[in-house]
């Protein structure tokens, strides 16, 4: 079999050839217009377009397009692909949307190795005070790279989660636009590519890439720029399929109200992620144009009168906000829907509240459209906005507090059992806990002021993420482990992950926020000792590291598992979901016959009753 | 050994549970005021924000106790017996719950979300009796007094409100004195104002704290709070330095 016949490798050689041709074209068209040759910022934007459209055309996303522009037949092609080994699907353009999550779902997890392996450097680098090994420079660049590397790889675990479940959920053949759904993975590859050649020049700014500093840093800035519009156009395409997937491809008796709770929770993310993410992409764009062609949005300039004839910082970090305060949303619901979803299962008890823990998502994400500004208490602007942004932020306490008590609800007179996926659905509540109490303390203006940019909020968002993210992705990996690879994970090694990381992340959460109340700020290479936190310091890199080392045992789990894991049946954990009534793992076309829904989703405990009716079961 | 009632809705499961809530909220809310040492405590300002994180902390100690002892107590009381192969007991719902658990925090918002602003407008008033410009860049702080002063650190007298401007030349900078408490942004082509009344005398440090580049770790200046007689002695003697130089220039 030849290398080249793996779409990705075909991608990263067009990938390649692109950057040389967009290059080229820029310092040709310079050449005839009299400039000098090089620009770096010209140059490497040119480079950079060129060289994603490069890869999405040599990886062969955009094939069965240029073919209905001629005019040619695309039928599907169902399975492996002929005459080459059965993994080759998965490095290769695929449309059967259980590859495309399981794709979105690995490139997820490996950038989470990644992003997290850029936090223990510097964290080995923090645990004393002074500067060791790593030069203030190469820090600024990983903190900012760790930031953007693990927003990436949850953006894509989302996705993974997403495409994987919900065409199964809703018993559908696949999504609604398949090809559209390849697209929108793959643009993330050449996307991660151009972040990672950023670290060869380096930028400084953090994830929020505020402006002036974004503007006069590095060309590595550029690359960020082109990347997070990259992973954004994915965001959009893949939730636009989404919604569009859940609102015409339910099965006949499914209403909106009888879909698993995890599809609401993936339809509340979509909205936001459908119609939010443009504000990034637009406020990346303008630096990237700022930088590059001289348009002055948001750097102040002076005229001889020393008027402002130049732009307004603080309108990048509202434009920024808009989106990235919503991501968040983006980031937790679907985990939010994740415990939902596992908790009636373990609990042997109908979902408590269903109804209100799905509106309580939409509502979620509706009010996280209106509290942007509350990252902005200490920016500088109109004083009353404070109390505007206070108030709408507190709001988001509601609907989180209705999904908490419903849960109790859920958990309440069940028969509960605690194999790895539940452990970890109880560690994501925990968890999430931390991380949710520890926001309206950020909310109220007053104590924002102090808090702001400090190691409070470190902890408080890490929490949330780690709550409303990691701890229910890894639930959901366990969970959902029998039904991709059709055998079970080892329990005991799933159990040690999961003491070793959860009293790890209590410890580095709080840790975190104890050092913010001590004074310490974030985002700085090196502190000082008088400030008394270099223990606290301490203790939260070696909790970073047991957290580390719990997460490799899981990889080993189920790496290993795959082959010696005991065989899983089609539904080891007694679940209603259609998805666990179709054997282990999913054939390539997941039901053979289309399903009805009969009943109520979670009505665990009602004798005779059941969920979906299989057409035609038995007869194959 | 207490017998525990059978039916979840048990009015004795409640009791129990309640009275566990109330000793773990007394736990950690003390715990948590252990480890959460606030050090803003060397000026007027600081006072109302210690007080409404002392307040959240209770709030969120009582929180998280509802909801860990809760859950904890279901953990172990609801949990499958061995040879007990019956479903949980079926209930999909109250609404009732439902409507007092979205009610009662909706109130703890809007009571919040006053005692926010009250707080907040402490925090941001203040006087102006010493006047004093702080000019932030890449990667040191100058300041500037009315009557022409300049100074690499910052000298204010103790228990005057002193209102500082802020400006940045290059990128966004943030002036913040942790033991005063509250910080403020400087930004590029506007002038912001951060209103401090210290109250203890002595030496603390000006940090940046919004990332700047290279060396923002290290943007750091002196401020010393002094007696006011010490402060009127070091203005004239920064006044007479400055005439010497003028003059010999």
């Amino acid at each position: 079999m030849q290398l080249t016949s793996l779409g990705l490798v075909r991608g990263i050689i067009g990938y390649f050839v692109g950057l040389v041709i967009g290059m080229a074209v820029v310092v040709i068209s310079r050449l005839a217009l009299g400039m000098s040759a090089w620009d770096q910022e010209a140059g490497w934007v040119g480079g950079i377009i060129f060289a994603m459209i490069g890869f999405m055309w040599a990886v062969g996303s955009l094939t069965d397009w240029f073919k209905w522009t001629r005019g040619v037949e695309t039928p599907f092609h169902h399975g492996p692909p002929v005459g080459k080994p059965a993994w080759t699907r998965y490095f290769s353009v695929d449309y059967n949307h259980k590859v495309i999550g399981i794709q979105y779902g690995v490139t997820g997890f490996l950038l989470l190795i990644l992003g997290g392996s850029f936090a223990l450097v510097f964290r080995a680098e923090l645990a004393d005070s002074g500067i060791s090994f790593l030069q203030p420079g190469t820090y600024n660049t990983f903190l900012s790279m760790h930031a953007w590397v693990a927003l990436a790889s949850i953006l894509l675990g989302v996705g993974g989660m997403a495409n994987y479940l919900v065409p199964l959920m809703i018993g559908a053949e696949d999504m609604a636009f398949p090809r559209l759904n390849a697209f929108a993975y793959w643009i993330n590859v050449p996307a991660i590519i151009t972040l990672m050649i950023s670290m060869l020049f380096g930028w400084d700014s953090g994830w929020t890439a505020y402006p002036p500093l974004s503007l006069r840093g590095p060309v590595g800035y550029q690359m960020v720029f082109w990347a997070i519009f990259g992973i954004g156009l994915s965001s959009i395409l893949g939730s636009l399929n989404l919604i569009v997937t859940m609102l015409t491809m339910r099965p006949k008796g499914m209403t909106l109200f009888r879909m698993p709770i995890f599809c609401w929770a993936i339809f509340a993310t979509s909205i936001i992620q459908l119609t939010a993410t443009q504000l990034i992409g637009l406020a990346f764009l303008m630096l990237s144009f700022e930088r590059s062609l001289g348009m002055p949005f948001f750097n102040p300039l002076y005229n001889a009168l020393g008027e402002n004839i130049g732009g307004q910082p603080l309108l990048f970090q509202h434009l920024f906000w808009f989106y990235s305060h919503p991501a968040v949303y983006v980031f937790v619901l679907p985990g939010l829907g994740v415990i939902s979803e596992l908790l009636p299962v373990f609990a042997r008890k109908p979902l408590f509240g269903y109804r209100w823990i799905a509106l309580s998502s939409l509502a979620i994400a509706l009010v996280g459209f209106l509290v942007w500004g509350h990252h902005m208490f200490t920016s500088g602007y109109g004083e009353y906005l404070r109390v505007v942004f206070m108030i709408s932020t507190l709001l988001v306490a509601v609907p989180t507090g209705v999904k908490f008590f419903s849960w109790l609800g859920t958990l309440w007179g069940g028969r509960l059992t605690f194999p790895t996926p539940m452990l970890f659905t109880l560690g994501a509540i925990s968890v999430f806990l931390i991380g949710g109490l520890s926001g309206p303390i950020l909310a109220t203006a007053a104590t924002d002021l102090f808090l702001h940019d400090s190691y409070f909020v470190v902890g408080h968002f890490h929490a949330t993420i780690f709550g409303g993210f990691v701890f229910p992705f890894f639930a959901a990996i366990y969970y959902w482990y029998p039904k991709i690879t059709g055998r079970m994970y080892n329990e005991t090694l799933g159990k040690i992950h999961f003491w070793l990381m959860t009293p790890g992340f209590w410890v580095m959460s709080l840790a975190q926020m104890t050092a913010g109340t001590m004074g310490m700020r974030r985002r700085i290479a090196d502190y000082d000792p008088a400030l008394g936190v270099e223990p606290v310091h301490l203790l939260i890199t070696i909790a970073g590291f047991v957290i580390a080392f719990s997460i490799l045992l899981m990889i080993y789990n189920l790496f290993t598992s795959a082959e010696i894991g005991a065989l899983a049946g089609n539904n080891p954990w007694r679940s209603r979901s259609p998805e666990w009534q179709i054997p282990s793992p999913v054939p390539e076309h997941s039901y053979a016959r289309p399903i009805t829904v009969v009943g109520e989703p979670y009505d665990y405990g009602l004798a005779g009753s059941t969920y979906v009716a299989m057409a035609g079961a038995g007869d194959d | 050994m207490l017998k525990l009632p059978q039916s979840s809705t048990d009015r004795k499961h409640f009791v129990i549970v309640g009275a566990l809530v109330f000793i773990a909220t007394i736990a950690l809310g003390f715990f948590l005021l252990a480890i959460l040492p606030v050090k803003a405590q060397h000026s007027v300002q600081a006072e109302p924000i210690r007080w409404l994180f002392q307040l959240h902390v209770w709030l969120i100690a009582f929180l998280f106790a509802l909801v860990v002892v809760f859950m904890l107590y279901a953990l172990i009381v609801f949990r499958k017996r061995k040879d007990d192969d019956s479903e949980g007991e079926h209930f999909e719902g109250n609404a009732t719950l439902e409507v007092i658990w979205t009610v009662i925090p909706l109130i703890l918002v809007i009571v919040f979300s006053f005692i926010g602003f009250q707080t907040l407008r402490d925090v941001t008033r203040g006087g102006d009796e010493v006047q004093v410009e702080a000019v932030g860049f890449q990667w040191a702080w100058t300041f500037n007094y009315p009557n022409g002063v300049v100074s690499q650190e910052m000298v204010l007298p103790v228990n005057k409100p002193a209102l500082i401007s802020l400006r940045a030349t290059d990128v966004v900078h943030s002036f913040w004195v942790v033991e005063w408490g509250p910080k403020q942004d400087l930004v590029p082509g506007m002038t912001t104002h951060l209103h401090i009344t210290p109250t203890k005398v002595g030496e603390f440090q000006i940090v940046c704290a919004e990332l700047c580049g290279l060396s923002h770790w290290n943007m750091v200046a002196k401020v010393r709070v002094v007696p006011e007689d010490e402060y009127i002695a070091w203005m004239n003697q920064k006044l007479a330095e400055q005439n010497i130089q003028m003059a010999s220039r």
